[in-house]
């Protein structure tokens, strides 16, 4: 009998979700969402008062948590079977890609703009997306697509 | 590409959790590999092969 590999499903909500592996995988990007929506959203103008070197501290502290988190997930799938290896590398470069993609689109549709007409001229900050907090949505969003169009092709 | 993989694990009378515990992968892997949705890698098809006691093609067969 051999080690049992890991599942993509541990992760994704359903039968085999198991609360452990997802804190283990996805706790640092968990981590740096909440950094992120804490300083960049919901206190974000006391933050804009704070020192540069504490605002650039905090900058660094998200971007820590998310390299920390993209060695988790390499660890994760090399745990995987080829198979899952295989799916599991499609959909992350599906999703980041993605994220990446349509916060770009974003960031030059409103640099255009295109949303103070469409919205209206926002009373603080901009329609500016460009936070790992969004980006963290982004990409759970993209992943659910991405896991189930590739799951669906091994069904 | 064809194979053997459902008759041989029906001979022992396994199912594909106690093939896929024998040979390291998933559940899910056993069936893709069964219903030809997946192609296993040289290595995987070498434990197969061995698992059976049998020849890579003896078990696969490449279609065309």
């Amino acid at each position: 009998m051999n080690a049992k590999p890991n599942l993509p499903n541990e992760i994704f909500w359903g039968k085999e979700y198991s609360w452990r592996m997802d804190s283990k995988v996805n706790g640092w990007l968990a981590l740096a969402a909440v950094i992120s929506s804490l300083t960049d959203i919901i206190f974000a103008h006391t933050v804009k008062q704070w020192p540069m070197e504490a605002r650039v501290g905090i900058v660094l502290a998200e971007f820590l948590a998310l390299a920390l988190w993209a060695r988790s997930v390499t660890q994760w799938i090399r745990g995987m079977d080829e198979l899952h290896r295989r799916i599991m590398t499609s959909v992350m470069l599906a999703a980041v890609g993605a994220t990446f993609f349509f916060m770009l689109l974003w960031h030059c549709l409103n640099r255009a703009g295109l949303f103070d007409v469409l919205f209206g001229k926002p009373k603080a900050g901009g329609w500016d997306i460009g936070t790992v907090c969004h980006g963290f949505l982004l990409f759970v969003l993209f992943y659910g697509i991405a896991q189930a169009i590739c799951n669906r092709r091994y069904k | 590409m064809k194979n053997k993989l459902r008759e041989l694990r029906a001979a022992r009378e396994w199912s594909q959790s106690d093939l896929a515990d024998r040979l390291g992968v998933s559940r899910q892997t056993v069936n893709a590999i069964e219903t030809e949705k997946y192609d296993p890698s040289l290595p995987l098809a070498f434990k197969v092969a061995k698992l059976f006691k049998q020849s890579i093609e003896e078990i696969f067969e490449a279609e065309g």
